[in-house]
């Protein structure tokens, strides 16, 4: 009797064991090793490395292009959140709207979904044709009046974040999309009609129905929006690679540099540890909140 | 003031989706056809009908939530066909609630002062107001989630009453509730009617509401108005076989019939039965020269007597329900199942030999209970 209800007990933890274990391996040990490296001298590289203690981070925290690196960084996350939530929340209701026959909207909705479907490499090849000095936007520009030919636009240390960071939004803003549109479509339309008749106008109704209606889901996006981006490497690796002169060198890019081209292992992993913490916080709030909706 | 006048007003959905996607020819659904009325200042009228009969969509009409395919709307003369419902200065209590679930209660009945710029204070005031009326003061500070359903309906109608509106819709606002507490909230509004003064518009598929509550009620069908009445009216002079039927519960028994007319006096025959309608009926009838024909003859359970004199209409008990002072019997008659109330207050003895299952059981009924409709299902009288 009491052999069996212990095994009861036990089934589920086995039935997650094989993922916990693969997570712990692959996930969990790399981040404690990181965590080691960062307080020892030339890990990786030196077979004996030595305990420096707090140096690594005295020098990540005192070195100018980490910090240039946090404000592309900050900008680049804060834009890309911004605008992808805008964009989102335009486009979903675009979809939403009954204007549209239903078969219109389904193509619609295809047509806006493409950017997701294509890997990070195919994005950036194809905006690198379009960006090209003898490419479509320098062509449009110059048909309207509107620049010189030949902008460079990646390769001007003044204008690349910008266009990495337009890059990435029109690259990752369906996923945001789809999510508001199944939270558009979970409104339920008696709310509008019962606002249209208290007196709402449509910004009106947008403003304390919609929004309001929106908001969990909002919030969680951002919070995704924010980590997702943070961590973001291949497009703009393939874009860039950083440069020119770091001017498109995210963290996550500062970080490959000094491990992978530089061989700091420790000084990266410095750096990756303050990428951790940021994650970490956001990650509290963004599991907070999710217990929030459940309760709700 | 505020006076609602639809003429000549229709609805039809056009389907043009369904076409698109599948290859079934577009079938419009005329979903209100050729409606009129005028609704006075400060009257409850009451749509009723079955489901899908069109009530819902008048009203939607009215409110402005469904565009009207022909026809005027006019509330207080003003032709409103194209203004927005915010407009009209209407308000509506959904079947649903329609709550904003993210509000507090105090901020789902304030939501329209507010969006008209009502000074805060106000605003304050006007809500408890409302909520002292409703009885829902307690709950102000609570989501919409955390109300029971009567709650809900209270603070449903109180968002619609607070700002005083020109007219007052109500889409079956009952029809959520259960049984007690549905006649609970039914008399509550119509004692919210004296409190409020304002013109009703209330849609229900529940007759028993359409009576309690309504100043005159409109009877619906498949989109058509079948009769414009106060309810006694309705009761007693209904103005089609249809209305017979669906007004009055439990529902008139029909028999097919033949109308006699002996000089200006008027007979009813069914099988053996010959009942001389009362001189009232026989001069209405006469009056519009109605001839002897082939009738439907309806009789309301309660005017129907169980009997045993000669020449009655014999049936036999299927279903005997005990309701207290009454029994409803439902006696077996040829095809039919003809239903009777027999009251049985107090003499429960006397009736209990018929009350029987299986019983076999004779019944009849006067001139005065008897509605004679023609071929067609009009009443003959009207
Ligand atoms: N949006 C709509 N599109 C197509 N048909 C509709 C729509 N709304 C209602 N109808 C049809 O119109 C008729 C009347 O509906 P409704 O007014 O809701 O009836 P009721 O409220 O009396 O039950 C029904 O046949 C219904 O199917
Ligand atoms: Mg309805």
């Amino acid at each position: 009797m009491k052999n069996n209800k212990l095994k009861r007990n036990a089934m589920p933890y086995l039935y997650i064991a094989p993922t916990v274990i693969l997570m712990a391996g692959l996930l969990i040990t790399p981040i404690v090793q990181v965590i080691r490296y960062s307080f020892y001298d030339n890990a990786f590289v030196k077979k004996n490395p030595l305990p420096v203690g707090w140096l690594n981070y005295q020098k990540v925290l005192t070195d100018p292009v980490f910090w240039q690196s946090v404000r592309e960084t900050i900008f680049f996350v804060i834009v890309s959140i911004v605008g992808h939530i805008v964009m989102a929340l335009i486009f979903a209701h675009l979809l939403n709207t009954t204007m549209f026959k239903q078969r219109t909207k389904t193509v619609a909705r295809i047509i806006y979904i493409l950017p997701w479907i294509f890997t990070a490499t195919v994005i950036s090849v194809m905006w690198k044709l379009f960006f090209q000095p003898a490419g479509v936007m320098n062509y449009l520009l110059g048909f309207v009046g509107l620049a010189t030919k030949n902008t460079e636009w990646f390769s001007n240390k003044d204008i690349a974040l910008y266009v990495v960071t337009y890059i990435n939004l029109w690259s990752g803003y369906p996923f945001y999309m789809i999510s508001v549109l199944a939270g558009l479509q979970g409104i339920s339309p008696d709310l509008y009609e019962s606002a249209a008749i208290d007196g709402a106008t449509s910004f009106k109704s947008f403003r304390f129905i919609t929004l309001p209606q929106l908001k969990p889901i909002l919030l969680s996006l951002v919070m995704l929006d924010f980590v997702w981006t943070l961590k973001t490497f291949a497009i703009v690796w393939t874009l860039t690679a950083g440069g020119p002169m770091h001017a498109t060198e995210i963290i996550s890019l500062y970080i490959y540099r000094t491990a992978f081209m530089e061989n700091h292992f420790s000084l990266a992993s410095a750096a990756a540890v303050f990428l951790l913490i940021v994650c970490g916080i956001v990650a509290v709030f963004y599991t907070r909140q999710q217990f929030k909706i459940q309760e709700d | 003031m505020a006076t609602v006048e639809l003429k000549h007003i229709s609805k039809v959905f056009s389907n043009a989706e369904k076409k698109a996607n599948k290859n079934i020819p577009a079938e419009a659904t005329h979903a209100v056809s050729d409606f009129n009325l005028k609704i006075a200042d400060k009257e409850f009228v009451v749509l009723v009908g079955p489901s899908g009969c069109g009530k819902s969509t008048t009203l939607r009409m009215i409110a402005g939530l469904e565009e009207i395919t022909d026809g005027e709307l006019y509330i207080d003369d003003v032709q409103v066909n194209d203004m927005e419902p915010k407009d009209r200065d209407i308000a509506m209590v959904f079947q649903n609630y329609a709550l904003y679930p993210h509000m507090t209660v105090f901020d789902n009945i304030a939501f329209p002062l507010k969006l008209r710029k009502t000074p805060k204070e106000e605003i304050k005031k006007r809500v408890e107001e409302v909520a002292q009326i409703l009885d829902i003061t307690e709950y102000l500070k609570r989501k919409p989630k955390k109300l029971s359903g009567g709650q809900r309906q209270r603070v449903a109608i109180g968002r619609a009453i607070v700002r005083e509106p020109k007219v007052l819709l109500m889409d079956e606002p009952l029809s959520n509730l259960d049984a007690k507490l549905r006649n609970q909230m039914r008399a509550e509004i119509i004692a919210l009617r004296d409190k409020i003064n304002t013109t009703f518009v209330y849609v229900t598929h529940d007759q028993t509401e359409a009576m309690t509550l309504g100043d005159r009620i409109v009877i619906m069908k498949d989109g058509f108005i079948q009769q414009v009445a106060s309810p006694q009216d309705a009761f007693d002079h209904p103005a089609n076989i249809f209305v017979a039927g669906f007004i009055g519960a439990p529902a008139m028994n029909f028999f097919p019939a033949k109308l006699e007319r002996v000089g200006d006096e008027y007979y009813v025959q069914v099988e053996k039965l010959r009942v001389k309608l009362a001189d009232e009926k026989c001069a209405k009838l006469a009056a519009k020269n109605v001839a002897s024909q082939d009738i439907t003859l309806g009789v309301r359970p309660s005017h129907i007597r169980v009997d045993q004199g000669g020449d009655e209409l014999q049936g036999t008990i299927e279903v005997s329900e005990m309701m207290g002072t009454e029994v409803h019997l439902h006696v077996k008659h040829n095809d039919n199942v003809v239903v009777i109330i027999v009251p049985v207050a107090g003499s429960y003895e006397k009736y209990s030999k018929y009350l029987k299952h299986d019983q076999k059981v004779g019944f009849s009924f006067d001139g005065e209970a008897c509605h004679v409709f023609d071929a067609e299902g009009k009443n003959l009288e009207a």
